[in-house]
């Protein structure tokens, strides 16, 4: 089949590709070499110089070469070059630009590549400043550059009976990696079409999240590779002072990484929540919490020389726990624990290699020198900030280790069921509980040891001044706080002892800090960042007290038979009837409208919050909304909207709609199963069906039917008719179409939602508009130009004659003589044109009917006669109001005008996000104020 | 003894009680056997797809009423305390966490496992698009 020579493939992308593959990994690896000569030389200049230029150069290239390849890439993904898998796996047709650059890293290739992307900007910066640090730390950058880079490798290598595959080449033809009969085509390309983005992927979230959360796990590398510098040089001083820029830049980074997929999870998936200790996240959480805890082990060193075997343990961990969770989330061993996982690559021993490989090389350098790292000779004392600080670390470790035991239950699962074979995995039963339970007293600990930490000194400097005034303000800081947990219990439940704890433990730490910031804001408010960061952290902890805790349900149905279900969970949908509003929790809720925009169809809730006494205080409306497939075949997702107080956040999310509208294949179904009756009525006649009362108002050749409206039909017909339900006592009026285009009939059908019953129009109406010329009477009228006749009360006027007619039904021919009369029609109050056509075709008469469905007037030019200049028409009319009208009724029709909603109240969710925005923001901010000193 | 070797004493103790307390929360998938044992347990299965499916959302929008296999062959109705899953009928595998009560199993959350729509080896050809 390799005989074939296809058409149109651009086969210079994927020979590009593979080239800036090939040649980027040798450049990754002779650079990881040349650092390494240069460090193992540093004592002799000139070779140590040569051969860091030399890596430097060669990291360069690699560099260039990986950002050429995510160009190409690019470049094949934005021309639809479905002749590579991956273009053809993650865009389409019908994809829009905007979200080419989402589609590029919803792969795992693409996402390595923007790894890699942020590894070269970030060794771009770390040439530039770290001085003679460059080569040992640069060393660590171009081992890990060439490990990712062998994850898009491609390479296959002949393993016994087996090939062992090393990565996947993104640049791979798609008629390389399936056997599919379509390539027996060479014009294959002409019949394929792209796969495209997952549609719930297809929003603005997927376009930021994944470059801000690659940028943070990226960033996590240059911590560790100074901490390897450290060990490998053996100094354990100096780059500690260098580097803290570093980390607390990668905590702030890797933090708003984590915060945007939070956001997106809340504001636009249908989640209803902003954190569910799902293993994705939490495997992207860990190596935060590490990291943090790295930076505070740092301070600690940096200023009293305690603490630096730590810092050697977290900053490898950081970087360890981030490539562990990339094992974990692109290996496929998460399975059915998670609910957004990566797609399998097959790449699972190679992501297991590129942890242990980092983890066990770090480690063991840090245990080879771990006597050599020394600490001052005596204890920290009791009362110093570095214990505390040193101790805060301690638990933010600790519940890393929590969480990641937790989360490795799937690896833990497989690793026994290798050894046998019969083990049967386990489970935790109930994730949110479990992770709750623990880390809530994570969260105690880490505010009070935050609250009370700041006012301590390093090396505990002037403790005997410092005692004072820490007796003196903490039982106030205690007793305000005691006050504040109090008054908030009026708006917040505790619900628990526990969380009494932590609500009073997270308000002391905002006191406190608050105090803090305000004590040291004249004089020094640059160092106050960390008091920034831990009311934030305080802050954003209460947040998710009041609005995890609190959430309540509006949506809450009150029929449900709580005697059942009563201790096992709240009902949160409720079914909501167009139209009908129902009463909830203070909140009368309306489904008004619903519509069509793209792939989006919008439903407008309307919301009225009722005081006491039933009045309308407020009324606002909002539009979650539904997205279809691609190709509209059924719903793919369900976005939801919502309204933002300062105090609360009101949160709605369509959750289900009625099955004919949730696919098109379940619609069909229901429209076949359908049972109409016919009937025969005339005009003003009534009909009486169960309980219905059906009377023929008018025909209406102009149909006012809503749907009927948005085509240009050639022809239609209307029936309005009036309908009363004697169940109800209600009436309605129906205007069920039929229209006309070419050949094709149009059903506009009418429904009594409430009644059950749905009448459309039968086929047989549209005979009016193809009544057999033998059937009607014409008349012959013979006139000259510029002459008038009369017929049934209509003038008809001969205006002149179109050399060159055009009519639907006349397809000029070469050799016709053909001549449109142009006639103005009227009555008084209709005002019409009509062209008859009069041909002559292979000297044969023929004529061409012009025929209005206004007034149901058929025209025939049917002879001229050149020598007396006369032409004559024939003339007929519909005979319209002797017709009956035919409807085709159904009962017992399913509902489609309801949708089940979800509505939620997040009592002071604002707590949670400025909260965790300010902590992240006062990170940033320090690792800006850090590097400004490291420059000077 | 030096404070930090007291520390790590402290921390490991209190590792080991979460270790123990924790171990509580987690179990193996159960069938319905064990479920009939009474308590909140975990059920994988297969749907059983000559049984009916029923789900009525004009009426009980929060029910939804169908048969699971589970491991051992056991046929049994659940009804899920939620709105229907979108492509239900697909679903290779189903977990069901909940409780059996009068020999039904409520479940109050659900995991399907199913074929991805962007997983398949299949190449789509063009021209069988369906539209609206």
């Amino acid at each position: 089949m390799n005989d074939i020579s296809y058409i149109g493939e651009h086969l210079w992308v994927g020979q590009v590709g593979h080239f800036s593959i090939i040649l980027g990994f040798v450049a990754a690896l002779l650079s990881g070499y040349a650092y390494f000569v240069s460090t193992k030389n540093r004592e002799h200049d000139i070779i140590a110089d040569s051969w860091r230029k030399i890596g430097r150069y060669s990291f360069m290239v690699h560099g260039v070469l990986v950002i050429t390849l995510i160009g190409v890439l690019f470049y094949a993904m934005y021309n639809h070059y479905y002749e590579y898998s991956y273009v053809y796996a993650h865009v389409s047709e019908d994809l829009p630009l905007k979200y080419i650059l989402s589609a590029f890293w919803e792969g795992q290739e693409g996402s390595f590549l923007l790894w890699m992307f942020w590894h070269i900007v970030l060794a771009f910066f770390v040439v530039k400043t770290s001085g003679k640090f460059e080569a040992p730390v640069m060393f660590t950058f171009a081992i890990a550059q060439a490990i990712i880079l062998s994850m898009i490798l491609g390479v296959h290598i002949p393993w016994g009976d087996d090939a062992l595959r090393i990565g996947s080449n993104p640049t791979t033809l798609l008629r390389q990696m399936n056997d599919a009969p379509v390539f027996a085509n060479a014009d294959y390309l002409s019949l394929i079409k792209g796969r495209g983005l997952n549609p719930l992927l297809q929003n603005y979230w997927m376009t930021i999240h994944p470059p801000l959360l690659f940028l943070g796990f990226a960033s996590t590398i240059v911590p560790f590779a100074y901490a390897f510098a450290g060990l490998w040089l053996n100094d354990h001083k100096e780059w500690l002072k260098q580097s803290l820029h570093w980390s607390l830049f990668s905590a702030g980074a890797l933090g708003v990484g984590i915060l945007l997929g939070s956001l997106w999870a809340y504001v636009a998936l249908s989640f209803g929540g902003y954190w569910a200790w799902d293993p994705v996240e939490n495997s992207s959480l860990v190596p935060w919490i590490i990291m943090v805890a790295g930076l505070h082990v740092h301070i600690v060193s940096i200023n009293s020389g305690y603490s630096r075997r730590s810092v050697y343990f977290m900053y490898l961990m950081s970087f360890v726990m981030v490539l562990y969770s990339t094992y974990m989330t692109r290996s496929g061993v998460l399975g059915d624990t998670s609910a957004h996982a990566f797609t399998e690559m097959g790449l699972e021993r190679q992501l297991i290699f590129l942890f242990s490989f980092f983890g066990i090389i770090g480690l063991s350098l840090l245990l080879y020198r771990y006597k050599e790292i020394k600490n001052p000779e005596k204890e920290e004392e009791l009362a110093s900030r570095d214990f505390w600080m040193f101790m805060g670390s301690l638990i933010l470790l600790f519940s890393a280790v929590l969480i990641t035991m937790s989360t490795s239950l799937p690896v833990f699962n497989k690793i026994m069921a290798y050894f046998n074979p019969a083990y049967e995995g386990r489970v935790i039963q109930d994730p949110v509980e479990h992770f709750n339970k623990y880390q809530l007293w994570i969260a105690v600990f880490i505010s009070l040891l935050s609250g009370i930490a700041m006012f301590l000194r390093f090396g505990a400097r002037n403790w005997e001044m410092q005692r004072k005034k820490l007796y003196r303000r903490i039982p106030i800081y205690i007793g305000m706080s005691a006050l504040i947990t109090m008054g908030t219990s009026l708006l917040i439940e505790y619900y628990a002892w526990q969380y009494w704890v932590l609500g009073f433990a997270t308000i002391f730490a905002m006191v406190s800090n608050l105090d803090y910031i305000i004590d040291k804001f004249r004089t020094k408010f640059k160092m106050s960042w960390a008091a920034l960061a831990h009311f934030g952290f305080a802050m954003m902890v209460l947040g998710t007290i009041t609005s995890g805790l609190n959430q309540k349900h509006i949506s809450t149905n009150p029929f449900v038979f709580r005697e059942i279900f009563s201790e096992n969970d709240v009902k949160r949908y409720v079914q909501l009837i167009k139209g009908q509003p129902l009463f909830s929790q203070g909140y009368l809720i309306t489904y008004v409208s619903d519509t069509l925009e793209d792939r989006e169809r919008h439903y407008k809730i309307n919301f009225q919050k009722l005081n006491d006494s039933m009045e309308v205080v407020e009324s606002f409306d909002l539009y979650p909304n539904s997205m279809y497939e691609n190709d509209f075949s059924k719903v793919a997702a369900f976005n939801p909207d919502t309204k933002h107080y300062f105090g609360k956040d009101i949160f709605t999310c369509v959750v289900s709609l009625p099955p004919t509208l949730m696919s098109m294949e379940e619609a069909r179904k229901v429209e076949d199963s359908i049972k109409y009756v016919s009937h025969r009525l005339m005009l003003n006649d009534t009909l009486h069906i169960d309980g219905l009362v059906i009377q023929v108002d008018t025909i209406s050749f102009n149909p006012s039917n809503v749907d009927y409206k948005n085509h240009e039909h050639d022809a239609g017909v209307e029936v309005v008719l009036s309908i009363h339900d004697t169940m109800s006592d209600k009436d309605y009026t129906l205007y069920p179409a039929i229209g006309l285009e070419d050949a094709l009939m149009y059903n506009y059908p009418e429904a009594i939602v409430e009644a059950g019953v749905r009448i459309k129009l039968g086929a047989k109406m549209l005979d009016k508009y193809f009544t057999p010329d033998e059937e009607m009477a014409f008349q012959d009228f013979t006139i000259k130009n510029g002459e008038s006749f009369s017929f049934n009360g209509y003038q008809f006027h001969l205006d002149g004659f179109n050399r060159n007619p055009q009519h639907s039904n006349y397809d000029a021919e070469a050799g016709d003589l053909a001549l449109g009369a142009l006639l103005s029609i009227s009555n008084g109050t209709v005002e019409e044109s009509a062209e008859p056509i009069y041909v002559i075709r292979d000297k044969q008469p023929m004529s061409v009917k012009s025929y209005s469905p206004k007034t149901g007037l058929h025209i025939r030019f049917s002879n001229i006669d050149p020598e007396k200049e006369v032409f004559t028409f024939k003339v007929a009319m519909d005979d319209r109001n002797d017709k009956a009208v035919e409807l085709d009724i159904a009962r017992d029709i399913p509902r489609t005008d309801y949708l089940i909603l979800q509505a939620t109240i997040f009592p002071a969710i604002n707590l949670f996000w400025v909260g965790t925005c300010l902590m992240l923001f006062a990170l940033l901010l320090a690792a800006w104020n850090r590097y400004a000193k490291s420059r000077k | 003894m030096s404070r930090s070797l007291i520390i790590s004493f402290i921390l490991i103790i209190a590792g080991i009680a979460v270790f123990i307390s924790a171990s509580k929360d987690v179990s193996t998938y159960a069938n319905f056997k064990q479920a009939a044992q009474g308590g909140k347990v975990k059920i994988v299965g297969q749907l059983a797809k000559d049984m009916p499916m029923v789900y009525d959302p004009q009426n009980t929008p929060n029910e939804f009423e169908f048969f699971l296999n589970d491991d051992e062959g056991v046929v049994k109705k659940v009804i899920l305390h939620q709105p229907k899953p979108q492509d239900f009928e697909m679903s290779e595998q189903i977990v069901v966490t909940g409780e059996l009560k009068d020999d039904v199993f409520n479940a109050t959350e659900i995991l399907m496992k199913c074929p991805s729509k962007y997983k398949n080896e299949e190449i789509e050809v063009k021209g069988d698009v369906s539209s609206l």
